[in-house]
């Protein structure tokens, strides 16, 4: 054997110091490249940067070990068998090797993406799918270089990765398009978690999450919506970014409708009026003060109140009927002032002993009264951009509620938009501009969009 | 016609609210009660609501009363009685009603939670009420409901006090204008009735079917013409309507159509016509148009071919005629009787007048201002839109049977 080693000693030397020197170079080209890519990071302000540099220089030196074992077999005397093998096992060895600093680089880059847009979850199955996608690729080539290498048929895999590709692609045709949009929406930032978007076909809503397939929005009834994201990409959206401040309570809305109830009760001329007015219900000096302002809310200007109508029309008496036509309703805080404040007028006519005509049979004066039904509507606005948006699509009868008969006849004072903005939004200069709108000298189309206009105004 | 075919025409917020109001009916059975399936105008717009209000998922459900000619004839009776036309009743009149009835509450299955029964007819059926629910031992009674398509300001007394101890029994009544109805000591209800936008009398048309109606009937075009759309009956003054037109003849060149149809229960109708017929002579600007029944298209076109519309009743009962009008946008003229005046809000939706010379005046302001007149027909329009359609009908009716539950003013649901 020492024999052996002394005839042959360079035989083993030379693989030695080749294995070694490849093992020299290796360690210097880690520090040049490292250093380049220092330098190179340094300057570019993408953060991406940082982990090219740390994902290349990690495995460096394990490539040129690799290259020194397969030189310094080559350049031994060992059978060609071995030699042969050797190269396949290196070269495959630096494959595997490779493919794996492919996989780390891409899953540490679209990680980084992920987060760099502070989506938190936004898009994240989006990522993680195609992590995975990146990650089998790689994988699948690899080990058909591998089996290349060894000289194995791959024609039958390749047939078979074929036939699987083809079906996944039958099987993903219409959910590609929505992958690669979501993947869009995720690297552009054109739309993140939290915006409130408006789409053109009608969805709208803050965007809670973006899927693989689909951006999930929580629309103003509180149901989620799921639009598919490449419509997103196809159509046009309004895009209002981030929520705005939340109120301590929501605002729910609700709508109101009505039924007339007649009461029977009938005045011929204005002492019988006076007489019914003093005793007749609430809902009786409601429904006579208030129903034009629902059934001719298109008119401008509105019709006043029915009994100014009446005295006019069916008496005839123009100086009573403009009298109580500009009694303003919107200075009192409930429907007992305002009666009060009819009746004062009429006795103090009547007592001038100025009327005492008496309307045509069939014109008489029919006291009738609302009997109001409110009902819960879907919508809930946590915020001004969810209230202005409800506030666009509620029932005229809703918002009739809100602005006139919570006020006068539930007797709150105020409008609850008002209330809602001073007392849960800390919106108290906005709630009292609402407040300072007289109502009655608008249409209800009108004074939509006054009060739209004011909250968009506060918004921007 | 589906309920999703009147979104366009009045909102979608209009239509949820139906589907929000039907769902809180959900379990109750509706029972429609009148006298027929077909004719008239009860049974027409039960046709079209029945099937609209189950597509909302009201269980809504029809039934009619069987008689024989002889109880329809005396049902024919009270309700000219009711309307306070002359009519003769007899003690014999009235036992025919009450056998009918009594048939009919023996025969007829009452099985409705809320029990809604149109006009006099079958208004006798409530006697059944108590033994109804004593059989039935429902743990929820049945509500009865009537309604009342009659102007009974004026009826005739005899009837009246007849039916009457029938009507107070019910639980609510329902009329179409406040000045038909009559004190009663249950809670009353206004529900005007309604127009289908839809149907042939309402809906849009092209204009060679209008022109083609104007030639069918040689109306030539060249004058604005002015139309009154009612059958031949003293009662819609049509002779009164061509003295207006004579007076506005005076100063603007026009053209008056008088469209409207002879009544088969109406003896007086053709006499009516052949006095309207002298009274308009061989004037080529009138035209009287005797119009068979079922020609809702014709009277659509002459309505949309008309530049000013009127209605000179002395009585009228709701006036739907000028609900039509009004719908297509038409200034209106009309008389302040019946229900005109709920339609009709002078100067806002149209003109109100009460004499010849009055409507003519009101005619010439029209003639002579057509923006004006556009307005009050966009106005009217609107008016029609929101308080007379179909769909403001079917909200109501679902209020009034979620109002029976409920004895407040303001109900919370």
């Amino acid at each position: 054997m020492i024999e052996w080693l002394a005839d042959n000693w360079f035989k083993i030397v030379i693989p030695v110091l080749v294995f070694l020197a490849s093992y020299v170079v290796g360690l210097w080209l880690r520090r040049v490249v490292g250093n380049l890519l220092e330098r190179w990071t340094a300057k570019t302000r993408w953060e991406g940067s940082q982990i090219v540099a740390r994902t290349a220089r990690r495995p460096f030196l394990l490539w040129f070990l690799l290259l020194g074992i397969c030189i310094a077999i080559q350049v031994s005397v060992l059978p060609p068998e071995v030699k042969s093998m050797t190269v396949k096992a290196t070269g495959s060895l630096f494959v595997l090797s490779f493919g794996w600093v492919v996989i780390v680089l891409s899953r540490e880059l679209l990680t980084l993406n992920l987060f760099q847009g502070r989506m938190k979850g936004a898009n994240k199955p989006s990522i993680a799918l195609a992590i995975n996608l990146i990650r089998v690729t790689v994988i699948v080539i690899g080990v058909l270089i591998v089996l290349d290498i060894w000289g194995l048929p791959i024609s039958p895999l390749l047939l078979l990765i074929g036939v699987a590709v083809l079906v996944a692609a039958l099987a993903f045709r219409d959910a590609a398009p929505n992958f690669f949009a979501g993947f869009r929406l995720g690297t552009t930032q054109q739309i993140k978690v939290g915006d409130y978007i408006k789409v053109e076909t009608g969805e709208e809503g803050y965007v809670t999450e973006i899927s693989w397939s689909n951006t999930h929005i929580k629309a103003l009834d509180e149901s989620t919506i799921l639009i598919p994201n490449s419509r997103l990409l196809r159509g046009t959206v309004i895009n209002y970014g981030r929520p705005l401040k939340k109120a301590k309570e929501p605002f729910r809305f609700v709508s109101r409708t009505d039924l007339t109830e007649l009461t029977g009760l009938k005045a011929r001329n204005l002492r019988e009026l006076v007489e019914v007015l003093k005793t007749a219900p609430d809902a009786v000096v409601y429904y006579h003060t208030h129903h034009f302002l629902e059934q001719h809310h298109y008119l401008t200007p509105e019709p006043s109140n029915d009994f100014a109508i009446w005295v006019g029309d069916a008496l005839g008496d123009e100086v009573l009927g403009e009298r109580l036509a500009s009694v303003d309703t919107f200075g009192f805080p409930n429907l007992g002032t305002l009666r009060e404040r009819l009746v004062a007028i009429i006795e103090e006519y009547l007592s001038s002993g100025s009327n005492f005509r008496e309307a045509m049979p069939g014109r008489e004066f029919h006291f009738m009264k609302s009997v109001s039904v409110i009902l819960p509507t879907p919508y809930v606005a946590h915020d001004l951009r969810e209230f202005v948006e409800a506030l666009r699509k509620i029932s005229l009868g809703s918002f009739y509620f809100h602005v006139f008969e919570s006020r006068l006849r539930l007797g709150r004072g105020l409008n609850d938009f008002s209330i809602w903005l001073q007392d849960s939004s800390g919106e108290s200069e906005l709630g009292e501009e609402i407040a300072r709108l007289d109502p009655y000298t608008y249409t209800l189309e009108g004074l939509r969009s006054a009060l739209i206009q004011l909250i968009e105004k506060r918004i921007k | 016609m589906r309920v999703s075919d009147y979104e366009p025409i009045v909102g979608r917020s209009a239509i949820e609210e139906l589907r929000l109001l039907a769902a809180k009916l959900s379990g109750k059975v509706i029972q429609m009660i009148n006298s027929t399936f077909v004719g008239g105008g009860v049974a027409e717009i039960l046709s079209r609501m029945i099937p609209l209000l189950g597509q909302l998922g009201v269980d809504a459900r029809w039934n009619v009363i069987k008689g024989n000619e002889e109880f329809f004839q005396v049902t024919k009776k009270f309700h000219n009685a009711l309307h306070g036309r002359q009519e003769t009743v007899t003690e014999k009149d009235f036992a025919v009603f009450l056998e009918t009835t009594q048939k009919n509450i023996e025969e007829m299955e009452l099985y409705g939670d809320i029990l809604f029964v149109h006009d006099p007819q079958p208004v006798g059926l409530i006697a059944s009420r108590s033994s109804v629910i004593a059989s039935r031992r429902r743990s929820n009674p049945q509500k009865w409901l009537w309604r009342c398509h009659i102007d009974l300001s004026h009826p005739n007394e005899e009837v009246w006090n007849f039916l009457q101890p029938f009507v107070v029994q019910y639980d609510a009544s329902v009329f179409s204008a406040p000045a038909f109805s009559r004190e009663l000591p249950m809670r009353q209800f206004l529900i005007s009735p309604s127009i289908d936008p839809l149907s042939d009398k309402n809906k849009e048309l092209p204009q060679q079917t209008i022109d083609s109606v104007l030639t069918k009937y040689t109306i030539p075009k060249d004058k604005p013409i002015i139309t009154q759309v009612s059958r031949f009956d003293y009662l819609k003054d049509p002779v009164g309507v061509i003295q207006a037109f004579e007076l506005v003849r005076k100063s603007i060149d026009c053209r008056l159509v008088f469209a409207g149809g002879t009544a088969s229960d109406d003896p007086e109708s053709d006499k009516v016509l052949a006095e309207v017929r002298q009274r308009a002579g061989n004037n080529p600007d009138i035209h009287i148009l005797l119009i068979p029944p079922g020609s809702d298209i014709e009277i659509n076109a002459l309505q949309r071919a008309s530049s000013v519309i009127v209605q000179k009743s002395h009585r009228e009962g709701f006036g739907l005629t000028v609900t039509e009008a009004l719908w297509k946008a038409k200034p209106v003229v009309a008389s302040a009787v019946g229900g005109i005046p709920l339609q009709v809000k002078n100067r806002f939706t149209g003109l109100l007048s009460y004499g010849i010379e009055g409507t003519a005046y009101a005619i010439r302001q029209l003639l002579t201002n057509p923006q004006y007149a556009s307005r009050l027909g966009e106005n009217g329009r609107e008016h029609v839109r929101y308080n007379f359609l179909i769909t403001r009908h079917l909200r109501d009716y679902l209020l009034l049977f979620l109002a029976l539950e409920h004895p407040e003013d303001i109900i919370r649901l």
